[in-house]
């Protein structure tokens, strides 16, 4: 090489450097963010306890439907998704929409499938083995957003993340965008909890961010957040993960904001410990506590909490160690240090009610989802003068 | 421009192979109209659709993100094979190998979850990382080391989002890069080893 070759590429190498440099300091990290408000004390206020229940798929017959998302969509229904099929990991998994009008008469529409192998094969223009779990969430404007999980190899821990958006709630959507997440083939990035709106300061106002909670499960099994960004006007997509916690205990995360720096996070836990753990961020989620258990028990299954009013936290999981026969909420007034059964959802010998999933609408509702059997995906809306009542009684007891 | 360069490594692979082909059946790779024969092969079979899929497109399903420096040593090996150019020497090669193997034992296991450390997060945005390999850049330049302009092909990728990934080590490693480098140096090893043997056994005899 001639000096005067390498003088061109010494500079060229600068100017390269230069624009990462620059897009870094000249734009805030999403990872400095800072959680939206937390509910306000009004909405809960002068209501009856209201709680009412009905089931979002009809019967399966013989096959399965499980880990069920729901959301508020921008025309103020209720959206839901869940994968189905014969059975778990099955080629015929397909994930399902289907929505309602937020009048408690109003049943859920027909389930329509809006994602199989086929489509996310097409979409992704790569082989795509099956589909499962996915996520729903109200994005920008009028987006409603799915974040789900393809597979391309093996079992779950060849899964692959993928974001699919709807501009018309839910009838029609964009192709798949797949997410590199992982170094590693890009394998084994899966989602479970609900998403949280962060703000990141100084951030183009074109942007709305998520904290997304996922988890890794290949050799070592830890929860991660993904933080997303989607665009008001365009498909433009800016991403980037954080880690949660090490080894290979906990995965699964479900994320409470305490104020707009702190928050709670809610494991489940892997090991033979056989407890819920919780760990605690005062940064906005950049760095969280080492984790530790409740007093909760937790058989190796999805749990899901939500901030309540007054700094409470409400809990929905599976009460035991050994099954999923028990599906259980608990309220904590203490930000998740003690707990107060308030009332068991569920509770049939071998049967399996799993994988809650909590929003809380606009107009103060709370809405739950949950696989119930494997045959359905329950829905269970409430306020919270409901979970007062129900305190109220739990502590009489 | 992703989706378009993701046939790149594909072709070069199928480029590579036809070669190899040509060559074990003592046929000669070298010169425009082999080359030219052997690259309209591959790029058709590379956009040869089975299963509704191209062939391309298959590779891409399970390795998403070849790395730009594979990518480079690939594609230096077929232009060896092809005009007897020498893009990479052995210098540049053995950079290669030992950036890759460095870069692929902090990456992989920490990413996998070996320490609570994920060096994974420092490829999204301007980091330690890039500062770490420009420095290593102008010093390879400086060095006059070939593999200083795989590097600055690299972050030009980056810059450019030619890979599916927004993260750098994406673009700078990857699984198969670091497998083909522990491969290549214990063929090393093995031929070192034989070597040393013989000559000291040579020798007492």
């Amino acid at each position: 090489m001639s000096k005067r070759l390498i003088t061109i590429l010494g500079i060229l190498t600068l100017l390269a450097y230069a624009w990462p440099a620059w897009t870094r300091f000249s734009t805030t990290p999403m990872t400095s963010a800072s959680f939206s408000p937390l509910p306000r004390s009004e909405l809960s206020t002068n209501h009856t306890p209201f709680m009412d229940q009905d089931f979002i798929t009809p019967g399966t017959g013989s096959g399965i439907v499980h880990v069920g998302s729901i959301c508020e969509m921008p025309d103020g229904e209720l959206g839901a998704v869940w994968y189905g099929g014969t059975r778990e990991g099955a080629k015929d998994v397909a994930i399902f929409f289907s929505k309602k009008p937020q009048d408690f008469s109003a049943s859920w529409s027909p389930p329509r499938i809006i994602v199989d192998r086929a489509s996310a094969t097409r979409e992704l223009n790569r082989y795509i083995r099956k589909v499962g779990n996915p996520i729903l969430f109200r994005g920008p404007g009028k987006q409603l957003q799915m974040i789900y999980v393809t597979i391309t190899v093996g079992g779950w821990s060849g899964s692959s993340l993928n974001v699919k958006t709807s501009r018309d709630s839910g009838l029609t959507w964009t192709d798949s965008r797949r997410l590199t997440l992982s170094p590693f083939f890009n394998i084994s990035e899966l989602v479970k909890g609900h998403p949280l709106s962060v703000n990141i300061t100084g951030e183009n106002e074109n942007r709305h961010h998520f904290a997304v909670p996922i988890y890794h499960e290949f050799l070592g099994y830890f929860p991660e957040i993904l933080w997303i960004a989607f665009s008001r006007e365009n498909q433009e997509l800016i991403y980037e993960k954080s880690r949660m916690a090490g080894g290979s205990s906990f995965i699964q995360p479900s994320i409470v904001p305490l104020n707009t720096r702190s928050a709670t996070a809610f494991y489940r836990c892997r090991s033979k410990a056989g407890h819920i753990a919780m760990a605690r961020t005062d940064d906005g989620g950049q760095n969280w506590s080492s984790p530790h258990f409740l007093d909760l028990p937790n058989p190796d299954s999805a749990v899901d909490a939500l901030p309540l009013t007054k700094g409470r936290i409400l809990l929905a999981f599976n009460d035991s160690r050994n099954n999923r026969e028990t599906l259980q909420m608990a309220v904590s007034n203490d930000r998740g240090l003690n707990w107060i059964r308030i009332y068991t959802l569920e509770n049939s010998p071998d049967q399996e009610f799993s994988y809650p999933y909590m929003i809380r609408g606009q107009n103060g509702l709370i809405h739950l989802v949950y696989t119930w059997k494997r045959k359905r995906i329950k829905h269970v809306v409430f306020n919270e003068a409901w979970v007062d009542h129900k305190i109220e009684q739990a502590t009489k007891r | 421009m992703t989706a378009a360069f993701s046939y790149v490594f594909p072709f070069l692979l199928m480029m590579a192979l036809c070669q190899r082909v040509m060559i074990s059946w003592g046929k000669r790779a070298t010169g425009w109209i082999p080359t030219i024969i052997l690259a309209s092969a591959s790029a058709l079979m590379v956009i040869l659709p089975i299963a509704g899929l191209p062939v391309g497109r298959w590779l891409v399903s399970l390795y998403p993100n070849p790395s730009i420096p594979l990518t480079a040593l690939l594609f230096s090996w077929v232009l060896k094979n092809a005009f007897q150019l020498n893009l990479l020497d052995m210098r540049a090669i053995q950079t290669c190998r030992g950036f890759s193997l460095l870069a692929g034992v902090v990456l992989y296991p920490m990413a996998l979850g070996v320490s609570g450390f994920d060096p994974y997060g420092a490829g999204w945005h301007f980091s330690w990382l890039f500062i770490i390999l420009f420095s290593i850049t102008l010093l390879l330049l400086f060095l006059k080391n070939r593999f200083s302009v795989v590097l600055l092909a690299t972050i030009l990728a980056f810059n450019l989002h030619l890979l599916e990934s927004s993260n750098l080590w994406d673009y700078l490693v990857d699984p198969i890069l670091v497998l083909v480098t522990i491969a290549g140096l214990t063929v090393q090893i093995v031929k070192f080893t034989f070597q040393t043997m013989s000559d000291t056994f040579g020798k007492n005899r």
